[in-house]
């Protein structure tokens, strides 16, 4: 039993989500990856890497930004499966993971306030001074 | 005068060749190279079901959903160009003197072979005039332009240092849980 137990916890691991739900890399893929790239990378002319993107989380505002940023906003995912993919996006492209996590109810709170200029905000929050992470 | 090394060596060379002699060692060769070649022979794989494959989808279907020349191959759901597998490059690759243009439009396409899914990229070959090959327009799944990102009217050679279109590949990413949204 215990052994049937670890083998489960080790499937789970290698999915990267729990039974029902859609690994987190599939809905990158599907929705994100056409102009960050599989590889987060970006593209020269306006598609901005998401290599080192938990900068982002170390500058005031910068954790609500990620999800009201318009390509993420409007992903269309619901609030539970964008937490999930943000919550993946920051550790795989990032340097360290996002804490507290994204919820549900943060992101549909979040994401259902549009920015007025995002790429105001975004040159904004990279030229703030960045604190030292949670 | 021999060393006791060299003693070591010629008791070790001649056990050796008491147990053993060439013949069968070039028997034990030959099964092995036989052996390796006669597994994928083996029915076991082609008997398996559908849903017990893994790895890239794969590309053996009879009639026009098979052949990557076609504009009804399973890929090219969503295409709305010229097939690059017509214009000196292949459904994955773009021909020679073009770049594959790194921003595209990523949906899904169902495959017939085993009835799954899969996440496909359209990238687009930039840098040479139009190919005027195997025009395929099948669109399945696009959206209005102000949906840009499941629109084939813009011009997706984005991202390339020529924005002249020439032909279109579609790559497979993975497979997909479930289909795209937009159907």
């Amino acid at each position: 039993m215990r052994r049937a137990l670890a083998v489960a916890a080790c499937v789970a691991a290698l999915a990267g989500a729990a039974p029902g739900q859609v690994p987190p890399r599939h809905d990158y893929l599907l929705h994100c990856s056409g102009c960050h790239r599989p590889d987060g990378g970006g593209a020269e002319g306006g598609v901005p890497s998401l290599i080192g993107l938990d900068r982002f989380l170390r500058a005031p505002g910068g954790r609500d930004y990620l999800i009201r940023a318009p390509g993420v906003a409007q992903a269309p995912v619901s609030d539970e499966r964008l937490a999930a993919l943000m919550n993946w996006v920051v550790v795989e492209f990032g340097t360290a993971g996002v804490s507290p996590r994204y919820t549900r109810e943060e992101v549909g709170l979040l994401r259902a306030r549009p920015l007025r200029d995002g790429t105001e905000l975004r040159a904004r929050l990279l030229a703030a001074p960045t604190r030292r992470a949670p | 005068m021999s060393s006791p090394l060299d003693h070591w060596f010629e008791r070790a060379a001649r056990g050796l060749a008491r147990r053993s002699g060439r013949r069968s060692f070039l028997a034990r060769v030959g099964l092995g190279l036989v052996g390796s070649a006669a597994v994928p022979l083996l029915p076991v794989a082609r008997a398996a079901p559908d849903a017990a494959r893994v790895g890239p989808p794969p590309e053996d279907i009879d009639g026009p959903q098979g052949d990557v020349k076609s504009c009804q191959y399973w890929r090219y759901c969503a295409i709305d160009g010229l097939l690059c597998s017509c214009c000196g490059g292949t459904h994955t690759a773009c021909p020679p003197g073009t770049e594959m243009a790194p921003v595209t439009w990523v949906g899904t396409c169902r495959n017939p072979a085993d009835g799954k899914d899969y996440i496909v990229s359209y990238n687009d070959c930039c840098g040479k005039t139009f190919c005027a090959r195997c025009f395929c327009n099948r669109n399945e799944g696009e959206r209005p332009a102000y949906y840009w990102y499941r629109n084939n009217d813009i011009n997706w050679c984005f991202g390339t240092k020529s924005q002249i279109y020439h032909c279109s590949v579609a790559v497979v990413l993975g497979v997909a849980v479930e289909g795209q949204p937009e159907k």
